[in-house]
């Protein structure tokens, strides 16, 4: 393998651990919240350097752009989602709350 | 597409899961979950099943895989809808008439 | 290598049918069916069909998702109270009933299947002839070739069982619409909204233009756009209406179009459903792509129409 793919399985490999790192904050966190919080954030860092490497194995500057394109679209469908959910949970958790006291 | 025996396999499991779901399922949304489920089994085992041409796959097994998937969400849908319907005027999700050990009509 | 991967991908269909139909919350069931529809479109992949990949996203997991998950907010808005957590258990007998017959299908589903694999070989005589004709026809897509011009029937019959099931939803439902929950009123679902819904029409009018020649078409396409009502419809930017002329048409088109142009090709000495040029499958796919955007978006809805609207 060329220099370029090592560094493409390299930027793979990362964003992989990145996934299992978010996993692990889905499984073992305790609430709503702080669920999201871990997903989030390493999954949209890890679907970066996902799309980086694909870029660098990209045939052409036009695939490599997409790439990112697709990148943002996901990081903003990830991020409204996540207020949508957060929102529901707190919402809730308030709720709750509320008829407690 | 090398070795369709594995996709074949796990298709006739999952056939056999959604059957298993449809007939023990008391509300009716889950018997529509495992009606399409069963469906995109059966996709799977004809396109599975479909041998290359040239090293390309066959296109006709695709193309009426894929009337297929556009027919089963006609269908989903008209289900879904009846569903709601019969909520609305009997007021339970289910068909079944009591645990009658299923063929109580 | 390869084996791991499709090894890994079918296993995990199995264990996902599994999550989506014996027990758990019923809400828990249609998240586990959408990630089975979507794991089923890397599947299509593997099994090298792009075209069923996108279908599958789309139609399969996306739209059937949303029919879902809407059905179950009628149902609970219906019942008043939040859905029971499990689903109650069926009797000893039923269970049992159902396992033995279960086993046998799947078993007759794998022998039929490996059999198949067997039979079949290196293609067959029906896609031979696919390959040779192709190229005559303009396009370079072999299933679009099969959707518009080789095996159109189906297709035709297929766009109209989709207005069917859209008129037969109107005649259950009479006069009323069916309920829709409130329009999301955060700030950041309205920026969605603004920066998604113009891509999304971009999407899927070059799904529409590509699938001539690359992997997509007219339904890849309908269904992107029908996602893009689904969430104008859920922003509040489109609300229940009744259906006006245009909608009709709209809703009509492609079968309209369709069998106009097949019928009228009969009528002029050729066989039925012969069309007589590239250009034909465009308008014919172009008509079609309308209609199914508009459907699925109304059966989404359950209204008989929709119109626009700041909530």
């Amino acid at each position: 393998m060329s220099a370029l793919e090592w560094l493409a399985a390299a930027l793979m490999a990362g964003g992989a651990f990145f996934y299992l790192a978010g996993t692990v904050g889905l499984l073992r966190f305790p609430d709503a919240p702080t669920r999201l919080h871990a997903l989030t954030k390493a999954d949209n860092v890890g679907l970066l350097l996902i799309c980086a490497a694909l870029a660098l194995l990209a045939g052409s500057l036009r695939q490599a752009l997409l790439l990112l394109l697709i990148w943002l679209l996901a990081l903003l469908a990830a991020t409204v989602s996540a207020h949508l959910i957060a929102r529901h949970a707190i919402g809730d958790r308030d709720a709750a709350g509320d008829r407690e006291a | 597409m090398n070795h369709p025996e594995v996709w074949i396999l796990a298709a006739a499991a999952v056939f056999g899961i959604a059957l298993y779901g449809l007939i023990v399922a008391r509300d009716v949304l889950r018997q529509v979950i495992a009606l399409k489920v069963m469906g995109s089994a059966v996709f799977l085992v004809l396109v599975a099943a479909a041998g290359p041409i040239d090293g390309a796959p066959d296109a006709i097994p695709l193309a009426l895989v894929l009337t297929g998937i556009v027919i089963a969400v006609s269908a989903s849908a008209f289900a879904l809808t009846l569903l709601v319907r019969l909520a609305e005027a009997t007021g339970s999700t289910s068909l079944d008439d009591g645990d009658g050990g299923g063929d109580g009509r | 290598m390869d084996l791991a991967v499709d090894t890994l991908l079918a296993l995990a269909l199995v264990v996902l049918a599994g999550q989506s139909l014996v027990g758990g919350a019923l809400f828990r069931a249609i998240v586990m069916f959408m990630v089975f529809g979507l794991t089923l479109a890397l599947a299509w992949a593997r099994l090298g069909s792009p075209d069923l990949a996108m279908a599958e996203a789309a139609i399969g997991a996306g739209v059937t998702g949303a029919l879902l998950l809407v059905a179950h907010w009628r149902l609970q808005r219906l019942r008043g109270t939040p859905a029971p957590e499990a689903a109650p258990a069926a009797s000893r007998a039923r269970a049992r009933l159902a396992a033995a017959v279960a086993l046998l299908s799947a078993a007759l589903v794998a022998a039929l299947g490996l059999a198949a694999v067997q039979a079949v070989g290196p293609g067959g005589i029906a896609g031979q002839a696919l390959a040779e004709a192709l190229p005559a026809t303009g396009l370079g897509n072999p299933i679009t070739g099969v959707l518009v011009v080789f095996r159109n029937l189906d297709t035709v019959l297929e766009v109209a069982v989709l207005l069917a099931a859209y008129v037969a939803s109107r005649a259950v439902l009479g006069d009323a619409d069916a309920a829709l929950p409130p329009a999301q009123d955060a700030p950041l679902a309205d920026a969605l909204v603004a920066v998604v819904a113009p891509l999304t029409v971009v999407v899927g009018l070059y799904l529409l233009k590509a699938g001539g020649q690359s992997p997509g078409g007219a339904f890849q396409g309908g269904a992107v756009l029908a996602a893009c009502g689904v969430l104008l419809v859920l922003s509040g930017r489109l609300r229940a209406a009744p259906a006006g002329a245009t909608l009709r048409l709209a809703l009509v088109a492609g079968t309209v179009a369709f069998g106009a142009v097949g019928l009228g090709m009969l009528a002029l000495g050729h066989p039925l459903l012969a069309l007589p040029g590239t250009w034909a499958v465009y308008l014919i796919e172009t008509a079609m792509l309308v209609s199914i955007a508009v459907t699925l978006a109304l059966l989404f809805a359950g209204s008989a129409g929709l119109a626009g609207g700041r909530r």
